[in-house]
């Protein structure tokens, strides 16, 4: 990894302590951000907003809530930082606000932990496809 | 009211803005989220999330009850799905967690087959982007598509159908935030083939009150009962939920006498879709959005977490 002195952004997917971002840089200033826009135009409910705060508390990451792109780049001028580390997203509105973000400052992404390492992309379409090929590999590890 | 876990100390300071780490109970982070997010409706659900709660449901899967008994609404589900969501358990983590629940691959397959799901739903999502929004395929319903409702009715939304299996879904849906895959499923195919209303108003929907509300799961798993995402619409009669509700719901449906799922399948399909013939005939063609990936994840390979299982009729 380049950075020296990163902040950690932490999303929606990786709030927990499998987190990469948080493995590879334990004591790193992290952050969580409710992403406002996010939950007022899907009508994300309060229960679902409870869940993700309690996920959070477990972890030694500080809470705000706004322009995600706008908090985490704060947030990395308050701690110094050079850039900023998180994990890799699947989610399409993560992927854009990540690229938001590099386009401020240097941004590092780890790939979480797979489910199952394939020795070439699965052919997808329809699960009956994509298992046919993925099923022995995960099974090897029994 | 418990009172909440202590939260992880910081080794930095905290600046104006920041939201408080420091909650007494529940009863406070409701409070908080009420005055912090005000146009977020509804209450707390009583699951909870976090690594302890997460973990004592981990520690509750059986494998082999699974098997046996997952279709049914009292069925040994896991519950996990929330926490593989959003990462508070990888979904490498549970696989390793039913490997040393099992003696033989038999005992497992199915729920690993589950998490299978779950990670093949994440390949699609980083495989189509956005394009999860869009109908993937044709209807084999017959009906225009045009023809479907684009918001959902209100009465289905306030729970308020009369019809007592639905609107205890929708209690379920909105109060906890988690509904068993197979409820799931009849209430897709209820507000979509019943109701002719498009997929993504009821899928728009679910993800407002899921705790585990992935969109990829979520929105292929309604347009794979709506038919933009299979072969064929999928859709239940009332024998297939009374049985696998234990007849909860229907021994106290005000509706029972015109239950609108009464029927044989071959009687329901005749009600429901414009031609049987339609159903199978219609060519398979899929839009793809490869465009609207950025190329830092084209070049990705896919990892993966969560889904919805496919009960048998």
């Amino acid at each position: 990894m380049s950075l020296q002195r990163p902040v950690i952004w932490v999303h929606e997917e990786a709030l927990g302590s499998s987190n990469p971002a948080l493995l590879e840089r334990p004591n790193s200033p992290a952050l969580f951000v409710f992403d406002t826009r996010w939950i007022q135009e899907a009508r994300i409910s309060r229960k679902r907003l409870g869940f993700l705060y309690e996920s959070a508390l477990d972890l030694p990451i500080t809470l705000r809530k706004g322009d995600v792109v706008k908090e985490v780049i704060a947030f990395a001028e308050r701690h110094n930082a050079d850039g900023v580390l998180s994990s890799l997203p699947v989610d399409p509105r993560l992927e854009r606000i990540a690229v938001s973000i590099e386009s401020h400052c240097p941004l590092e992404l780890l790939e979480p932990e797979p489910f199952v390492t394939m020795p070439r992309p699965p052919r997808l379409g329809r699960f009956s496809r994509y298992w046919r090929e993925a099923e022995p590999v995960v099974w090897e590890g029994f | 009211m418990p009172p909440q876990p202590i939260p992880t100390s910081l080794s930095w300071s905290e600046r104006p803005g920041d939201l408080p780490r420091d909650l007494a109970d529940r009863r406070a982070l409701d409070r908080l989220l009420a005055e912090q997010f005000p146009e977020a409706g509804g209450r707390l659900s009583s699951l909870r999330g976090g690594r302890d709660a997460a973990e004592t449901t981990l520690s509750r899967i059986d494998p082999r009850r699974y098997t046996k008994s997952r279709n049914h609404l009292k069925g040994a589900v896991t519950g996990l799905s929330p926490y593989i969501r959003h990462g508070v358990l990888s979904l490498a983590e549970v696989r390793d967690a039913v490997f040393q629940r099992i003696r033989s691959r038999d005992e497992g397959s199915k729920l690993i087959n589950e998490l299978g799901w779950r990670d093949f739903w994440q390949r699609m999502w980083r495989d189509l982007g956005d394009g999860i929004h869009d109908s993937q395929e044709e209807l084999k319903t017959g009906h225009d598509p045009a023809s479907y409702a684009g918001e959902l009715p209100e009465d289905i939304r306030a729970g308020r159908t009369g019809l007592a299996c639905m609107d205890g879904f929708q209690s379920e849906l909105t109060s906890r935030g988690w509904l068993h895959n197979h409820a799931r499923m009849w209430m897709a195919a209820y507000v979509v083939h019943w109701r002719k209303v498009h997929w993504k108003a009821g899928a728009d929907w679910f993800l407002e009150h899921l705790l585990d509300g992935d969109p990829s799961s979520n929105h292929l798993s309604w347009q794979w009962v709506a038919s933009s995402f299979s072969h064929k619409p999928y859709f239940f009669n009332k024998g297939n939920l009374e049985r696998f509700s234990d007849g909860q719901f229907c021994r106290r449906c005000s509706s029972s006498e015109r239950c609108p799922f009464e029927g044989s399948y071959e009687q329901l399909e005749g009600q429901l879709f414009a031609s049987q013939g339609s159903i199978r005939d219609v060519p398979t063609r899929r839009s793809r959005n490869h465009q609207q990936r950025s190329g830092r994840q084209q070049e990705l390979k896919g990892s993966g977490q969560a889904a919805m299982a496919r009960p048998k009729r």
